[in-house]
């Protein structure tokens, strides 16, 4: 439809293109255009080309990030898509009657993760903590690890908590997604003589798959960015074991200063999460715009 | 012989959905509990001594007095901090609905030249994590004298909701029939009238999708509250949260006072509008 005035549409997208140029694509620019400076924000800045890049790859905490980036990708996908999918498959096991359980689940998405995030730490800790009590409690004590202070423990129990969060929100994602399967399909196979267990994985599983793919590159996309539960809990220790790139990247620029090699980290995961994204994107014009009613 | 076999098995058959159904619901709740587990125990603990948190953590409080509440809430500056929560997440989100509706109303019903170039930074913005700029944005911010004032917070806000608000409302408008605005542009309606008196009722759904996802966004942001806001008086509810663990850092009392005092009125709120709040923040999420 053509506007009565020709300038309508340009007036209209003005505003939020102005405030989105401002605050998001001109610092995005910037940022690139910094990842090849040497600057501290106060001192000359200096142009160093492709070195704080050369740099990233031989700095062996940026490694490590990325490493513990990895291992926490495939534990939330463990703890949060997969956990999600039981949760969901629970869910619809029965049909109705289950308001209660799915309004539970959800719960955590949408509190802050710093609440969160707090109130686990005190659920780990050693004196007070609702875990460590009950294996007292049950006299495991040997069981009882000091769980965000041992570099064994660290990572695992930050991915709990990630998973309490997120489980019931790929179960909600999951859970719609399964409404709309035709009941007629699932039952001709209950007729059939099919388990309950058989329709979940055979018939719901594979019927929901265009779901599943997109929400495990939500997890791998989200993962890479997750940042306040990790800076809250541990803020990367004990000793680097749970240091992931967004810890990393915030204690390079903010506490040491180091303007241009942070930018440069940041372009570096920019670019890995974009590629994931364009996956992300293809992915979902293949599902058709799936789209999803609670 | 016969009757009681088929007695038995008719009892059988009645009964075994019936303990099915025990154990499911066993399963279930016990499930439920592991979501909900730690937030209980985290508002019983607010009612007891600090002595009653060591030694007894599975106990029910003996009593529920609220002045630990009242106490956490003032010494806290809760008050302040829910303010600037409030203030900063409604001007955001107003920000968010206005500007979003404008440019999506645009993207979708006109036809101009630049649409496709203007469009597509906002559908980039969707992929971009907030990471990838927020170092030079933090200069950015200050070189207009921005960081330790609201808008620090309320432009950044906007810019980062814009991108999902224009792009999922630009989908709702999608779907509307032509038809609809052909005969409103016979009937005499104007671009803006159009607007105001077609789109923005039609889009009270769409409106209500972007609104809550932005509402908790923002309600709920971290990084950039943390790092663009030092002035105390300016915190919002995680970074005063955070501030006041680290001064009480021991007054387990206090601090399971101040977590249920944030976390209550939010679960109070979700439990009222809970389908609002769960198609919102997927809708939101897998856009």
């Amino acid at each position: 439809m053509k506007a009565d005035r020709r300038w309508t549409p340009y007036l209209l997208v003005a505003p939020a293109f102005l405030l989105f140029a401002f605050v998001v694509l001109i610092p995005a620019v910037l940022n690139t255009a910094l990842s090849v400076m040497d600057w501290s924000g106060t001192n000359q800045m200096t142009f160093v080309g492709l070195d704080n890049f050369f740099r990233a790859f031989r700095d062996d905490i940026y490694l490590m990030a990325y490493r513990n980036t990895f291992v926490y990708i495939g534990l939330t996908l463990i703890l949060e898509v997969l956990a999600g999918l039981i949760l969901a498959g629970l869910v619809t096991m029965r049909g109705r009657r289950t308001a209660f359980y799915r309004i539970a689940f959800f719960v955590p998405v949408m509190l802050p993760m710093v609440v969160i995030a707090v109130l686990w730490a005190f659920v780990y800790s050693d004196d007070i903590g609702l875990i460590n009590s009950g294996l007292r409690a049950i006299g495991l004590d040997e069981w009882a690890p000091v769980w965000l202070g041992d570099p064994s423990t660290a990572l695992i129990a930050v991915s709990v908590v990630s998973g309490w969060i997120y489980a019931g929100f790929y179960m909600a994602i999951f859970y719609a997604a399964l409404q709309r399967i035709p009941t007629h399909i699932v039952e001709a196979a209950t007729l059939d003589g099919a388990s309950q267990w058989r329709i979940f994985f055979s018939i719901r599983v594979p019927m929901i798959r265009p779901i599943i793919e997109i929400a495990v590159l939500l997890c791998v996309t989200g993962a890479f960015q997750s940042f306040d539960l990790f800076y809250v809990m541990t803020n990367g220790g004990p000793d680097h074991a749970t240091e992931i790139i967004t810890t990393y990247l915030v204690e390079v620029v903010f506490r040491f200063h180091n303007l241009g090699y942070g930018a440069a980290l940041a372009t570096i995961m920019t670019v890995v999460v974009l590629a994931l994204g364009f996956v992300f994107t293809r992915i979902r014009a293949r599902a058709g715009g799936a789209g999803l009613e609670y | 012989m016969s009757t009681e076999r088929t007695r038995t098995e008719r009892t059988r058959r009645r009964l075994a959905p019936r303990t099915a159904a025990v154990i499911y619901h066993v399963v279930m709740v016990t499930a439920s509990l592991f979501f909900v587990v730690p937030l209980i125990w985290m508002v019983a603990s607010s009612f007891k001594t600090k002595r009653e948190i060591f030694e007894s953590p599975f106990a029910p409080p003996t009593s529920f007095d609220l002045t630990v509440w009242t106490s956490a809430w003032e010494r806290g500056d809760l008050g302040v901090y829910a303010l600037n929560s409030v203030l900063t997440t409604v001007v955001s989100v107003a920000g968010i609905l206005v500007f979003g509706l404008l440019a999506a109303y645009a993207f979708s019903r006109f036809r101009f030249r630049l649409s496709r170039w203007l469009l597509l930074p906002f559908v980039l913005g969707l992929l971009l994590p907030v990471q990838s700029y927020i170092t030079a944005q933090s200069r950015w911010l200050d070189a207009f004298y921005l960081l330790d004032t609201r808008w620090a917070l309320i432009l950044p806000y906007i810019g980062l909701g814009l991108s999902l608000a224009v792009f999922l409302l630009k989908g709702y408008l999608d779907t509307l029939p032509r038809e609809l605005f052909e005969a409103a542009r016979i009937d005499g309606a104007g671009d803006f009238r159009m607007l105001v008196q077609l789109v923005l009722p039609l889009m009270r759904p769409g409106l209500a999708t972007v609104a809550t996802f932005s509402i908790l966004s923002c309600w709920n942001e971290f990084l950039l509250a943390m790092l663009y806001i030092q002035d105390e008086d300016l915190r919002t509810i995680p970074i005063g949260l955070l501030a006041f663990t680290g001064k009480y850092s021991t007054d387990y009392p206090t601090l399971f006072a101040a977590l249920s005092i944030i976390t209550i009125p939010m679960i109070g709120i979700y439990v009222i509008f809970h389908r609002q709040v769960i198609s919102g923040i997927t809708e939101g999420s897998v856009h």
